[in-house]
């Protein structure tokens, strides 16, 4: 079977996502995900509070927490510690990646 | 169905109360957690402390599978009392169940009293692909093998002109199946190149080092570099550095959303290894004609410094 683009979606920051729909990619309950973004974790593309609108690249570091939180059975206000320094390492990490690029070899 | 044991998966007695249970669970999740434990058996074994775990913190649960007494572990068994109680004298349905799914129907079945399945999404999977420059440049499609407890399955994926390194894709409903009417896994998968040779990349832009001989950045010169696309000229300006960085405009990986990224030629100086005689004398000539002085920073008076002796 090949899947052709229709049929997958870039999570990036061109991919707006609604509350429902992070919710279901990160299996983290909207109410939580709520809480999320009142502890400063998460931070909504719009300010329209009844249908907040995420960036797409907010997924992997959430999907990464949430995974964690399950694994150990951490409570939510981990999620928010872990996803400051998910961010922070993915930043890192991407900053590392520009640096060997242009240094020589 | 087989009977597992878990307070021996725990290694807990079985008058444990929560807190016991929730420390030897987190205890073994740390130790065979399969993103940082290198053990053969790591999956398996981080699995079954999560499944004990998710039985015995649960009253509930715990209660069903107290119920059940206490089977040799790996033992066959026949369905609880209760089992016939709460789903009918008929044992259908219990061949196919697993201890979890039997513990999940009975706590339920003694709160509403009658079954009920809640809907369970299928599980999402996670993978890295590295694909190389080129295929990011011209598209390429990937073989993805996805293994579960259903089996082996093949997927094909045609990954778009212009990825880049770290982009994530989600492929929605293309994970393990739902059950009891839950929805379909998804796929998520994260982009990374394989090391290039002759390129580096940073986003859209490509790196890559240009040696150039001493009378080439003097004077300057046209050569043909190489690029994703096959090999273009590229004009080096007289008086060309060491450390400098020539643009190739658009000559990049290309991007679906905008611009192309840009080529960057870095360059460095370098001599033959074993110049000839001649060579030789006519650097020595240069040397004795030349009145460039690149450390002279290095001659100038530092400002005295009270502190140091």
């Amino acid at each position: 079977m090949t899947l052709q683009q229709r049929e997958w979606q870039w999570m990036d920051a061109g991919s707006p996502l609604s509350l429902m729909e992070l919710s279901t990619m990160s299996s983290i309950s909207a109410s939580e995900i709520e809480e999320l973004v009142g502890y400063g974790a998460l931070h909504p593309l719009n300010e329209e509070q009844a249908a907040p609108q995420f960036s797409g690249t907010c997924v992997a570091s959430l999907r990464t927490a949430g995974k964690l939180r399950r694994d150990y059975d951490l409570d939510l206000f981990t999620v928010v510690i872990m996803m400051d320094f998910l961010v922070r390492i993915e930043t890192l990490e991407s900053q590392l990646t520009t640096l060997r690029a242009k240094q020589p070899s | 169905m087989k009977y597992k044991d878990y307070y021996a998966a725990l290694d807990v007695p079985r008058d444990a109360d929560l807190d016991q249970i929730k420390k030897a669970y987190r205890k073994l999740a740390r130790q065979y957690h399969p993103d940082v434990s290198k053990a053969a058996d790591a999956e398996g074994r981080f699995k079954e402390a999560a499944e004990a775990y998710a039985t015995l913190k649960n009253s509930e649960k715990r209660a069903a599978y107290d119920a059940l007494g206490q089977p040799r572990p790996g033992e066959e068994f026949s369905p609880p009392p209760q089992w016939s109680r709460t789903h009918g004298q008929d044992a259908s349905g219990f061949g196919d169940m697993d201890l979890e799914d039997l513990l999940a129907a009975m706590g339920q079945g003694r709160g509403a009293g009658h079954h009920s399945r809640r809907p369970e999404p299928g599980r999402d999977y996670e993978d890295t692909v590295h694909i190389n420059l080129r295929d990011a440049q011209h598209g390429t499609e990937l073989h993805l093998s996805l293994g579960d407890a259903h089996g082996e399955r093949k997927l094909a994926v045609t990954i778009p002109i212009g990825v880049i390194a770290g982009q994530k894709l989600r492929l929605r409903g293309k994970g393990g199946p739902g059950r009891h009417g839950g929805e379909n896994g998804d796929i998520y998968l994260h982009i990374a190149f394989k090391p290039d040779p002759i390129f580096r990349a940073d986003r859209h832009d490509l790196y890559f080092e240009l040696a150039l001989a001493p009378w080439e950045a003097a004077l300057g010169a046209e050569l043909e570099v190489p690029t994703l696309d096959g090999k273009v000229l590229l004009t080096v300006p007289p008086g060309t550095r060491g450390g400098r960085k020539l643009r190739l405009r658009g000559r990049g990986l290309a991007n679906p959303r905008g611009a192309a990224g840009d080529l960057y030629a870095t360059v460095h100086i370098d001599i033959a290894p074993n110049p000839s005689e001649k060579e030789l004398a006519l650097y020595e000539e240069l040397a004795a004609l030349s009145r460039f002085d690149l450390r002279s920073h290095l001659n100038q008076e530092l400002p005295h410094d009270p502190t140091t002796t």
